[in-house]
């Protein structure tokens, strides 16, 4: 067991490792000088020669090996480095920026399971009847529907007609409102069809006829195993929609001016802050990783045929 | 039928976000403030601010918010003002003495010394190398409240450079997150990339602040702030959508102000076509450039006509040339430069004229001046191959692949020629993208980079900027405005043209 877990640590920092280099290695290739932006050309009168000065002074003109070489010893420090353009330690900036991307994720994960589990469940169990054509056509709208469009409208008639939530900005619960459902609204369109197909699956499968034909009470027959068998790929998707979301959600944040991350690292990448995008990227493939990690225990939870595999396996 | 019913029952239901949010309603009236509230005004900038760090945010907001001030301020008419300096003066344009008001404190209490700027500049020049750079300080030296700077070079313009947001004045005690300012309002709290409070400083110098309590907004999606003061959420807006201008225009709750900015849109050429070498091809292209249709149609109304760097009205500006859209005055310069003309289509060699032209997309605009140009250019049968580059900047200092190009920039930023003339046109200049090599005119530029008295800078400045005019070493196109949008219950706001005071001692609300 112990053997099992450091080989998989052992695997994961090779992977940051890899991952890291290869960030590196393209931010660099990109096109574009963040010597530009810290001496702020487009403001104060600069020369060339100060231009290249301050290049050599960044390290800029080493070589890509030499670079690297460099932020991974600041990194192995638990350096990630200050900003080229706040001149504030990286880390500092992405705790800052952290809770908000976390409650928005929180918000909108709660909207999307509020709408597409009950949405979900009666497509599936009313299949094609009128509340399955109705999901249907919430999905197609949803899918369909820019979300920028969507939180527009949130705010004309929550902010402008209704006067009940604020517009914009953050501070309170309320303010996480109409981005959290424009962002859970969006997703659920893509669930409940997803929960409908899943469940479908699910019932026609032996062991659910098998219990049912064992008396099972049809309540606990569905939840306890039709539904928690139709969890798997919903969980796998889910995991990615949590690590999309947690790597931040740019138009919504710019439209509700709300501080999370992504347009923290937008920023950075448009004044190519380098310490800050490899900072970003580094700590967001730690959090990717280790939600991957809880989905895959997870499936030992919801279905313990995996979990049984895994041990004839070994 | 009542099956039918319930099918069809929450289809409505579906349909009422979008119905409601479409509906038109009486505008309700404002009800952030009321008589028997503090005084609060909410104002919604188009910028994101990460830091409030004064000597290091790009987007100013120490000094926007009224938190933080300079030692030298700028006005409407772009002359230099005293703030915390009340007074300067240099025999040689090297050797500087400031002296600071002694009325002064900072929101913490201290008092402000030469020694406490002193220290505020020295944390400037180290936390940001555009302010070292920029300032040229070889020495700083306090003395009670006289503040001596010496620079490595002649260096007049220093009292311009001084009113720049990113030389504030802030206390020893301050951090990157929460500065200690000498403004009328002081930091309440700070949320990166989202909003700042501030509150009224009782002891400021300049005499009483009206308002209690300020709330700054960063918000960079225009429809989003044009619905934030339709819900009476902010009493200013900073750049409405274009399109909504009609309706803010036409309601009695706000007042519209728009006034021309700083900035310039303009025609850059490069120096090392050989066609655009010449001054009558430079001529030609300047006069294909339909001004008045672009004020008019493409920027609503919200644009003024430029015909040089700086706004006509500038100290610095000369008497410019009249530009004109004339396509035949253009085929005429064709002709001068030595191409043939045959049933009013240029060409040279019997081949069509074809040029690169750049534009780029942050300004929703350029595209649009790009295609204008393109179309009349086709009349004289030149080919104008418009290509958008994401980040303009970088591409022109990188790559020299380019003809033409559409670049936006604020010309007089803190009321002197001399940023612009040095960037843009000396050899050495960071925007020097044309590869402009003009002896003259650097001569002209090295001369006003030494001369320190006011009058004789702006005489040499109009001497340089008539240069480029005559010459047409760049077309300048128009001057977009900066428009705000203020809720009637405002008083006092003044849209400051160099856009970095926004929270002032004076706003207030009713």
């Amino acid at each position: 067991m112990l053997r099992s877990i450091v080989r998989k640590l052992l695997e994961l920092l090779l992977f940051i490792l890899l991952l890291s280099f290869i960030s590196f290695c393209l931010l660099k290739l990109l096109p574009g000088d963040p010597v530009r932006s810290i001496l702020r050309v487009d403001d104060v009168a600069v020369s060339n020669v100060q231009i290249e000065a301050m290049r050599t002074e960044l390290g800029l003109n080493e070589s890509l090996i030499v670079q690297y070489g460099i932020w991974l010893r600041q990194m192995l420090q638990l350096n990630l480095g200050d900003s080229y353009i706040t001149s504030r330690p990286v880390i500092t900036e992405f705790i800052e920026k952290l809770p908000y991307t976390l409650m928005l994720t929180l918000g909108s994960l709660l909207v999307m399971l509020i709408i597409a589990i009950p949405f979900g469940t009666l497509s599936a169990i009313y299949a094609n009847r009128w509340i399955d054509k109705l999901s249907r056509l919430f999905s197609l709208l949803g899918s369909a529907m820019p979300s920028f469009w969507l939180g527009l409208l949130l705010i004309q008639l929550f902010a402008v007609k209704l006067q009940i939530l604020p517009p914009m900005g953050e501070g309170s619960i309320l303010h996480l409102i109409i981005p959290s459902l424009t962002l859970g609204i969006a997703m659920s369109a893509v669930y409940v069809r997803m929960i409908r197909a899943s469940l479908i699956e699910s019932a026609g499968q032996d062991f659910v006829a098998s219990a049912r034909a064992r008396g099972i009470h049809p309540i606990r027959l569905f939840i306890f195993h039709t539904f928690r068998h139709s969890l798997v790929p919903l969980v796998t998707i889910l995991s990615e929609s949590i690590g999309s979301l947690l790597g931040g959600t740019v138009v919504i944040e710019v439209l509700f001016a709300y501080p999370g991350l992504g347009q923290w690292v937008v920023n950075a990448i448009t004044a190519r802050d380098y310490p800050v995008i490899q900072g970003y990227t580094l700590l967001m493939s730690c959090f990717v990783i280790s939600i991957n990690m809880a989905v895959e225990v997870s499936y030992r939870w919801i279905n313990p045929q995996i979990a049984r595999r895994g041990k004839l396996k070994s | 039928m009542i099956r039918f019913v319930k099918k069809t029952s929450l289809l409505p239901l579906l349909a009422l976000l979008v119905l409601v949010a479409c509906s038109t309603q009486e505008k309700a009236t404002p009800n952030a403030t009321t008589p028997t509230e503090s005084k609060h005004i909410t104002l919604l900038f188009n910028v994101q601010s990460n830091t409030i760090d004064p000597h290091t945010d790009t987007n100013y907001t120490a000094v926007r918010a009224g938190i933080a001030e300079t030692l030298v301020k700028i006005d409407n008419d772009l002359k230099l003002q005293p703030a915390i300096a009340e007074s300067w003066t240099s025999e040689d344009g090297q050797h500087w003495t400031f002296k600071i008001r002694d009325d002064l404190t900072f929101h913490n209490g201290e008092s402000v010394d030469a020694a406490a700027v002193q220290d505020s500049l020295e944390h400037a020049q180290k936390q940001n190398p555009s302010v070292k750079n920029a300032l040229h300080i070889r020495e700083l030296k306090s003395d009670g409240q006289q503040l001596t700077i010496t620079t490595d070079q002649p260096f007049p313009e220093l009292p311009s450079y001084l009113v720049h947001p990113n030389t504030a004045i802030i206390a020893e005690a301050s951090t990157s997150q929460a500065p200690i300012g000498t403004g009328p309002f002081l930091l309440t709290s700070f949320s990166p990339g989202s909003e700042l409070n501030v509150a009224r400083y009782a002891h400021y110098w300049g005499g009483a602040v009206k308002l209690d309590t300020a709330t700054m907004v960063f918000n960079e999606d225009a429809n989003a702030r044009h619905l934030a003061i339709q819900a009476s959420s902010a009493h200013i807006i900073f750049r409405p959508p274009i399109e909504s201008m009609e309706q803010l225009s036409a309601d009695s709750s706000i007042t519209l102000d728009s006034l021309t900015s700083l900035r310039t849109h303009q025609l850059l050429y490069n120096m090392n076509n050989s066609d655009l070498q010449k001054e009558e091809v430079r001529r030609a292209f300047d006069a294909l450039i339909d001004r008045n249709s672009i004020t008019s149609s493409m920027m609503s109304g919200q644009a003024t006509a430029a015909a040089g760097p700086f706004l006509a009205e500038a100290p610095f500006s000369p008497a410019y040339t009249k530009k004109t859209f004339d396509p035949e005055a253009a085929r005429q310069s064709f002709q001068a430069a030595g191409y043939e003309l045959e049933n009013g289509m240029i060409s040279s060699a019997g081949k069509p004229l074809a040029f690169t032209l750049l534009t780029y997309q942050s300004r929703a605009e350029l595209p649009l001046i790009a295609q204008l140009l393109q179309a009349n250019a086709s009349e004289l049968g030149i080919q104008l191959d418009i290509r958008q580059v994401d980040n303009i900047d970088e591409y022109l200092a990188i790559n020299d692949d380019w003809d033409m190009a559409l670049y936006s920039m604020i010309t007089a930023p803190r009321g002197d020629a001399s940023y612009f003339l040095n960037a843009a046109y000396t050899p050495e200049g960071a925007l020097n993208y044309g590869g402009y090599q003009e002896p003259e005119l650097t001569s002209i530029i090295t001369k006003l980079n030494r001369t320190i008295v006011e009058e004789d800078r702006y005489a040499l400045a109009k001497e340089a900027v008539s240069y480029i005019d005559e010459h047409y070493l760049n077309s300048f196109i128009i001057h977009p405005n900066n428009v705000v949008v203020i809720s009637k219950q405002v008083k006092n706001w003044v849209t400051s043209k160099s856009e970095y005071y926004f929270l002032t001692k004076d706003l207030d609300i009713e």
